[in-house]
């Protein structure tokens, strides 16, 4: 009833190049060389990079999704995680926090760690998306948003592999790898978030993105950039978001895990429905 | 208004505002976008009682007001931060990193358009948060999605719950002596709610079993419905024809495959997902009925789109070397303002039902 | 051929030491109206959840015997199959909807079952037909009553048309008109449509009068077997320990046949009636499930008439709305004082406007003679102790001492400082043993021992409870009037918000009725009560004007 080999590899086949073409999309401006009116050309590329990012989040989605229909019990569990997580994000506007700080990383990196890859992606850009869906806030830039948020839920489950390599679980260790973790994603998060935005401030100008530069000068102009629009909100939520994993979540932790246990699916293993006359018993183990 | 109805009148609108950089044509999007807006507020929503739209959702922020953050704020980035242009205002210092240097006209100029930019994709996609309701908003997701609907259901259900839970669990907190001084003590507030919470799932995965929802894993078939391993292949291969074509794109030599590339890619990818969707069975009970209303608004925006194609030379703008006033093609203009055909036609009286059952 | 059939069935949770179920026989024909009755933990969910298969498929665990439903077999067909022949209503509205709106939910189980669209349409206009609820088809489900949304959730297990409805305890989380309805509709589906039935339902006086049989579960015989009695009421109901007054009444008195409503029981009362002093049953009559109440220690606290929360002329409201006007309350050491009232009366307001946890508009309160309103709530409540209806929204620790020790540090108290030994503290609430557990797995009962250890640690004066008789079953009913009566016999005053009029009845030296947000009435429960015949007991109601609240009165009176 696992997954055959042939059809791990495929979807790790497909992860893979998603992953590249959003990641690919993403880091375009590095490497564009466009012949062509620089303004038009410069701005025909939102339109491709969306195109792009839009279709590595299609496919991730299309590919994870199949095990939140594995049965009623991860729909229910993901759907009740993901409502209190968007609902958790209306607390961005109402705390008075410095601004970047999002609450919802800290279950989405959890809730990856303990239920795993599939879920992660599904957690980390479902979030997003019912939260765009109920706050109003749906916008072009919102696939961006889904498939990195995705991301963090995705890789989550490799912090996993690092934790018992050092002998970590339930040691202090633990938590600070998981701050760590939080804390590089939460600035990941802005800069890349940046590169959607980025390739709007452009021209003949010095200070921005121009097409046809070379890797070098373009990496140094996005630096420019990002430090001086948003690395601080970047900081805050990178901060707030490990603060959050330290003192909350050894309890979460605890709690996902206990639960856990309810979520998983049971298998029958043998039943035996042909009952006839008066040998009316049929007895059937039900494994968790 | 049928909701594809709505979503082609969007992408049109904010491809629109992508492909230009005139300022005269995007103060016109923007304008039609908010006059859209307003129409699409005052309307009743369909199924709705008065006084419970806003429930569980936030009020999103006016477009207006995100343009006056947003113009202003690109104008003086650009300003500070670029240093091209002829019609200087005044000199930085040329020896500070970054900011030294004229400030031009020019790049203010710039800026604030990007900024307009921006501003008129918030607008358009605006309309569309208001238009269309969260229910359609997920129950038009391709067949594909089935799942990812589902669940994104579940939690919009569940979030106007959570947030009376919260009030629950802080009155109950109080009572016990709980005061709220940093960080540690949101503790008590979000252990209830969460343990309630997934104590909820289990109580509705029962519900939801009860009434026939089967797991694939019920059914001891394999853990994947025949045909999707094609539909992986599909998708695999159209990725990584997406792939090669990006990266063609980029050299000279080459760049001719690249399109074909590019658009057999999204082909096939786009195969995969209707393939899956033929897979899922399941059938939709609420369906809106295309009217005529729907096909004009849909022939709008087809106007306004072949304007841009077939008049491009106005589209683009730069104010350097030397800030002048742009060009404005008054063709374009006019198949622009098809766009505004949704806030001008009226509703019909039986609008406020248009999800109909019949 | 019976509708429902079980032959020896079996069954044993993951990992449970015993067997919640042991060689169970039971059929119950078609077109009938069972309801199932017991103590909590005996088998009566699980009972329930093995007609359509959600035991053993969901829950996992060890299954043996045979269950036959309407022709299938639920261990084979599973309940995905099984949807379509039985129809499965839970306990919380609430926690089983999957969309927002009354329609969408209706449909999505024929959705899911790719019905064709035109025939989803007729489906849907029967079964909201079917349920009243024509007029409520657009309305968004949070709005809706919890009456109006157990309906719905019957629409939506009826909209696949199955011929078997299940139902575990579907009123218990309900107000008593809400409850009523619910229960109306369910006679009327019966009646009318022919629907099978099986209810579990703790409220047995509310269900009886449409039953045609009556299971009872209670736990596990010498033999190993669950005992399982199951047959028309009145026979089930002459056998079982547990019943509504009227029945504990007539048993006694041995009337024939066994009255199992008021105005059954009315035919009886004529002859013999006689009338006692009304108001001396009360003062030294014994409480009820046979508990004693030491005079002496009574009059003692009487004398205290220490008052330990006072309200004058309070003022609040939401939105708008006033919910209390002009309310007045006096709360003394060594009473039970009840409130009693309509859904929306403002009772829960009150409590939480005693406690500070609602701004007022008017009006002052004072706690342990200082104004509140220069207190917190946080020292208010040290002194008064407040149980929600709904104790979950307290517990979050891993272990049950833990959440004693939470609060005692929320009020900077140090263990060893403690008012009261935590431990003794849970010896006294009945939760010996359980220190370690955690409380999210306890049951209901248990669940609510532990938030009430958890705010009376710091020995508060005065202890609310808020509808704590939800979900409860007679013998967690009875630890908690043991608990209420322990209490006000060591000088706490306590204030019991309740709909459960029997355990108002013998619970309450006081009583205060609230309706539309002010107090109508206040006084002892034998003056009150007969004048509020909704509010009333089934034994005040059958005999008016003798003051008798509980069977134990009536008895003690009708034989002196």
């Amino acid at each position: 009833m696992g997954d055959t080999l042939v059809r791990r590899l495929l979807r790790w086949l497909v992860y893979l190049l998603a992953s590249l073409l959003g990641v690919g999309a993403f880091l375009y401006p590095f490497f564009a060389r466009e012949a062509g009116a620089e303004a038009v050309g410069a701005a025909a590329s939102p339109v491709f990079l969306t195109v792009l990012g839009g279709l590595s989040l299609v496919a991730l989605l299309l590919e994870t999704q199949g095990e939140a229909t594995a049965d009623a019990k991860r729909i229910a569990l993901l759907g009740v995680l993901i409502g209190l997580n968007a609902a958790l994000s209306f607390l961005e506007t109402a705390l008075p926090g410095p601004g970047g700080f999002s609450p919802v990383f800290f279950l989405i990196i959890l809730g990856g760690y303990v239920f795993g890859h599939r879920s992660g992606f599904l957690l980390g850009s479902l979030t997003l998306f019912v939260s765009a869906l109920i706050t109003g806030g749906v916008g072009p830039w919102l696939p961006y948003r889904m498939l990195v948020a995705g991301w963090i839920g995705m890789t989550a489950p490799f912090v996993g592999l690092l934790v018992r390599r050092l002998r970590a679980q339930a040691r202090p260790a633990e938590i600070v790898i998981l701050a760590a973790f939080g804390g590089l994603w939460g600035l990941a998060f802005g800069a890349l978030m940046n590169l959607w935005f980025w390739p709007f401030a452009t021209g003949a100008a010095d200070q921005h993105w121009q097409v046809g530069l070379g890797l070098r000068e373009t990496a140094q102009r996005y630096l420019a950039f990002y430090v001086t629009t948003s690395l601080v909100w970047d900081l805050a939520r990178a901060v707030g978001t490990a603060a959050m994993l330290v003192v909350f979540g050894r309890p979460t932790l605890r709690t996902l895990w206990r639960f856990q246990r309810r979520f998983e699916f049971q298998v029958i293993a043998t039943v035996d429905g042909a009952v006839t006359g008066d040998d009316a018993a049929s007895v059937a183990e039900v494994h968790a | 208004m049928h909701p594809l109805a709505w979503f082609a009148w969007v992408v049109v609108a904010s491809l629109s505002a992508l492909l230009t950089r005139n300022p005269l044509y995007l103060v016109l999007l923007f304008g039609i976008a908010l006059l859209a807006l307003e129409a699409v507020s005052a309307a009743p929503r369909a199924g709705q009682l008065a006084g419970t739209e806003r429930r569980g959702r936030a009020t999103p922020v006016s477009p207006v007001r995100f343009a006056l953050f947003a113009i202003p704020a690109g104008a003086v980035f650009n300003a500070a931060l670029s240093h091209f242009g002829e019609t200087v205002l005044f000199r930085m210092p040329q020896g500070w990193p970054l900011l030294g240097g004229p400030i031009t006209v020019e790049a203010l100029v710039f800026g604030a358009v990007n900024g307009l930019v921006l501003s008129t994709l918030f607008a358009a996609f605006a309309v569309l948060n208001v238009a269309v309701p969260v229910r359609d908003l997920i129950g038009y997701l391709p067949r594909a999605f089935y799942p990812v609907a589902v669940v994104a259901a579940i939690a919009v259900t569940f979030v106007p719950s959570t947030q009376q839970q919260v009030r629950q669990v802080r009155e109950a907190q109080a009572v016990r002596g709980h005061r709220m001084r940093g960080l540690r003590d949101w503790l008590p507030l979000f252990m209830p709610v969460l343990i309630g919470g997934l104590e909820r799932a289990l109580q509705l995965a029962e519900a939801m079993t009860a009434r026939g929802f089967a797991g694939r894993r019920a059914n001891d078939a394999g853990s994947a419905p025949a045909g999707s391993s094609t539909a992986q292949v599909g998708t695999i291969g159209g990725l990584g024809c997406v792939l090669v074509g990006s990266v063609l794109r980029l050299m000279p030599r080459w760049s001719a495959w690249s399109t074909p590339l590019l658009v057999g890619g999204v082909a096939l990818v786009g195969w995969a997902i209707w393939r899956t969707g033929r897979g899922v069975h399941h059938t939709r009970y609420r369906q809106h009925v295309w009217a005529l209303r729907d096909s004009i608004v849909v022939v709008g925006a087809v106007v306004a789109l072949v304007s841009w194609v077939l008049w491009p030379a106005s589209r683009a703008y730069a104010p350097y070397p030397r800030v002048a006033w742009p060009g404005f093609d008054v063709r374009v203009g006019f198949g622009l303002m098809a766009l505004i055909l949704p806030a001008v036609i009226p509703a019909p009286q039986e609008e406020a039902h248009a999800d109909d059952r019949v | 051929m019976p509708m429902i059939a079980f032959e020896h069935v079996s069954f044993a949770y993951p990992g449970a030491v015993s067997p919640v179920l042991r060689d169970i026989d039971w059929t119950l024909a078609e077109g009938e109206l069972a309801v199932v009755a017991g103590p909590s933990g005996a088998g009566k969910s699980t009972l329930l959840r093995c007609i359509n298969g959600l035991v053993p498929h969901f829950s996992g665990g060890t299954f043996g015997g045979r269950v036959v439903v309407d022709g299938l077999n639920p261990l084979t067909a599973r309940p995905e199959a099984m949807c379509w022949h039985v129809g499965f209503v839970f306990q919380d509205p609430e926690a089983q909807f999957v969309m927002d709106r009354v329609e969408d939910e209706v449909a999505f189980a024929l959705e899911n079952a790719a019905i064709p669209r035109h025939e989803m349409r007729a489906r849907i206009e029967e079964v909201l037909a079917l349920l009243s609820l024509e007029r409520l088809r657009d309305r968004d489900l949070a709005t809706l009553s919890g009456g109006e949304k157990q309906r719905v959730a019957i629409a939506a297990a009826l909209a696949l048309r199955p011929r078997v409805l299940v139902l575990d305890e579907p009123t218990s989380q309900l107000d008593p008109q809400s409850a009523q309805d619910v229960l109306d509709t369910l006679a009327q589906l019966n009646r009318d449509a022919g629907l099978t039935i099986v209810l579990a339902e703790h409220r047995l006086e509310r269900v009886l009068p449409f039953a045609h049989q009556l299971v009872h579960i209670s736990g596990q015989t010498t033999q190993g077997s669950t005992s399982l009695v199951a047959g028309p009421p009145r026979e089930v109901l002459s056998q079982i320990e547990l019943a509504p007054p009227v029945v504990v009444l007539g048993r006694a008195l041995q009337w024939s046949p066994l009255p199992i409503t008021v105005a059954e029981a009315r035919r009886f009362g004529p002859s013999s009636t006689k009338r006692a002093a009304p108001a001396a049953v009360r003062e030294t009559g014994q409480e009820t499930h046979g508990l004693l109440c030491s005079d002496s220690a009574r009059e003692g606290a009487m004398a205290a008439e220490e008052t330990t929360v006072r309200a004058e002329g309070l003022q609040v409201a939401y939105n708008g709305r006033r919910v209390l006007d002009d309310v007045a309350l006096d709360l003394h050491r060594g009473e039970v004082t009840v409130m009693v009232g309509r859904n929306g009366a403002g009772k829960s307001t009150l409590l939480k406007a005693l406690v500070g946890l609602v701004p007022l508009q008017r009006g002052q309160v004072w706690v342990g003679g200082r104004e509140a309103s220069h207190m917190t709530v946080a020292e208010i409540c040290r002194q008064v102790a407040y149980l929600a209806q709904d104790p979950n929204a307290l517990l979050f620790a891993d272990t049950v001492m833990e959440e004693l020790l939470i609060t005692l540090r929320n009020h900077r108290i140090l263990a060893t400082d403690a008012p009261i030994n935590p431990d003794a503290l849970l010896d006294a609430l009945g939760l010996r043993g359980k220190a370690d557990a955690y409380p999210r797995d306890l049951s209901v009962g248990e669940r609510q021992r532990v938030a009430l250890a958890a705010i009376t640690v710091t020995a508060p004066s005065t202890i609310m409870l808020d509808e704590p008789t939800r979900g409860l079953d007679y013998d967690a009913k009875a630890h908690l009037l043991e608990l209420i009566h322990g209490w006000r016999n060591a000088g706490h005053a306590v204030l019991l918000v309740t709909h459960d009029v029997e355990l108002a009845a013998a619970a309450a030296d006081r009583i205060v009725v609230l309706d539309g947000g002010t107090i109508v009435a206040e006084g002892r429960p034998a003056e009150v009560m007969p004048m509020w015949p909704e509010f009333a007991p089934q034994i005040a109601r059958l005999f008016p004007g003798t003051g008798w609240l509980t069977a134990e009165d009536a008895l003690a009176g009708l034989q002196p």
